[in-house]
């Protein structure tokens, strides 16, 4: 069970934090750089941060005494890409089956089908 | 079930089970599965064809085949077979491949697990057959096995497509 997941999600509920997300899309940025956008302090535009860090999205590096942050959605990505395709690959399949069943017995081709 | 269960073979986590109902007896599916030239009617997603199917249906044999999609690009696959108990089970473990039948990696997607336990399961009720495939990774990376996880997990909560807006949604700012 991946616990992770949830605070994923709880993450992006945010759209101060989505906002952030958008900004390090386009590159790595400084703690300073993210908070410029948003009328609030630097310990509050912190907190986020630090709430997409344990979620997983974002990654920091240290230059100094500057601590650069990255978007990490990779991770997040391949596993939803993997699921959805490979669940798309039976469920497509499964699909012609039936028709191709339907087919061999003379049946009438199932309009209107689920799931 | 499983012929070896040295630890590095062991399958990881729970199963992403997929299900459904045919409105045909048993014989009549396990056939469309277990034969080649009959698998080459339906086996892909929408509009892709098989252009190549060699089965070798026998524990250690394989299903070697190529997937043709609708622009045109190939797509190579493989079963290799555990267990075949007709016309109720059948095992394989199944994975990307190319034209030697090596087993291989998606090139776009190096977290994607690599090799697939499948246990499809052929039910009748009253002259319909349910198939129910249920897949679990196996020889996995603990990337592959995560990959998997979340991917379940994501689908479990009904977060489907949630992440491809979030994608779509960074890919534009």
């Amino acid at each position: 069970m991946p616990p992770a997941l949830d605070a994923t999600f709880a993450a992006l509920a945010d759209p101060t934090r989505r906002a952030i997300l958008a900004r390090l899309a386009r590159g790595e940025a400084s703690v300073t750089a993210l908070a410029a956008p948003f009328r609030m302090s630097l310990p509050a535009v912190s907190k986020h941060l630090r709430v997409l860090e344990r979620a997983g999205l974002l990654a920091r590096s240290r230059e100094g005494r500057v601590h650069r942050l990255r978007l990490e959605a990779a991770p997040l990505r391949a596993a939803e890409e993997w699921i959805a395709s490979y669940r798309r690959f039976w469920e497509q399949s499964f699909d012609r089956l039936d028709e191709y069943l339907r087919g061999l017995q003379g049946k009438e081709k199932n309009h209107g089908r689920g799931k | 079930m499983a012929a070896e269960n040295s630890p590095a073979t062991e399958p990881a986590g729970q199963e992403f089970v997929i299900s459904r109902t045919f409105d045909a007896p048993r014989e009549l599916v396990w056939k469309a599965f277990t034969d080649p030239e009959r698998m080459k009617h339906w086996w892909g997603p929408k509009g892709f064809t098989v252009r190549l199917a060699r089965m070798d249906l026998r524990p250690g044999g394989t299903f070697h085949y190529c997937l043709r999609s609708p622009a045109g690009h190939d797509m190579w696959g493989k079963f290799v077979y555990r267990e075949i108990a007709a016309p109720e089970r059948l095992v394989f473990v199944n994975s990307f491949s190319d034209e030697k039948g090596s087993v291989t990696r998606h090139p776009m997607h190096l977290a994607w697990p690599l090799e697939i336990l499948s246990t499809v399961t052929f039910a009748e009720h009253e002259g319909r057959t349910t198939l129910t495939i249920r897949s679990v990774p196996i020889n996995a990376t603990n990337e592959e096995r995560k990959t998997f996880e979340d991917g379940r997990e994501s689908m479990r909560q009904g977060w489907t497509g949630t992440l491809d807006q979030l994608a779509g949604y960074l890919a534009k700012a």
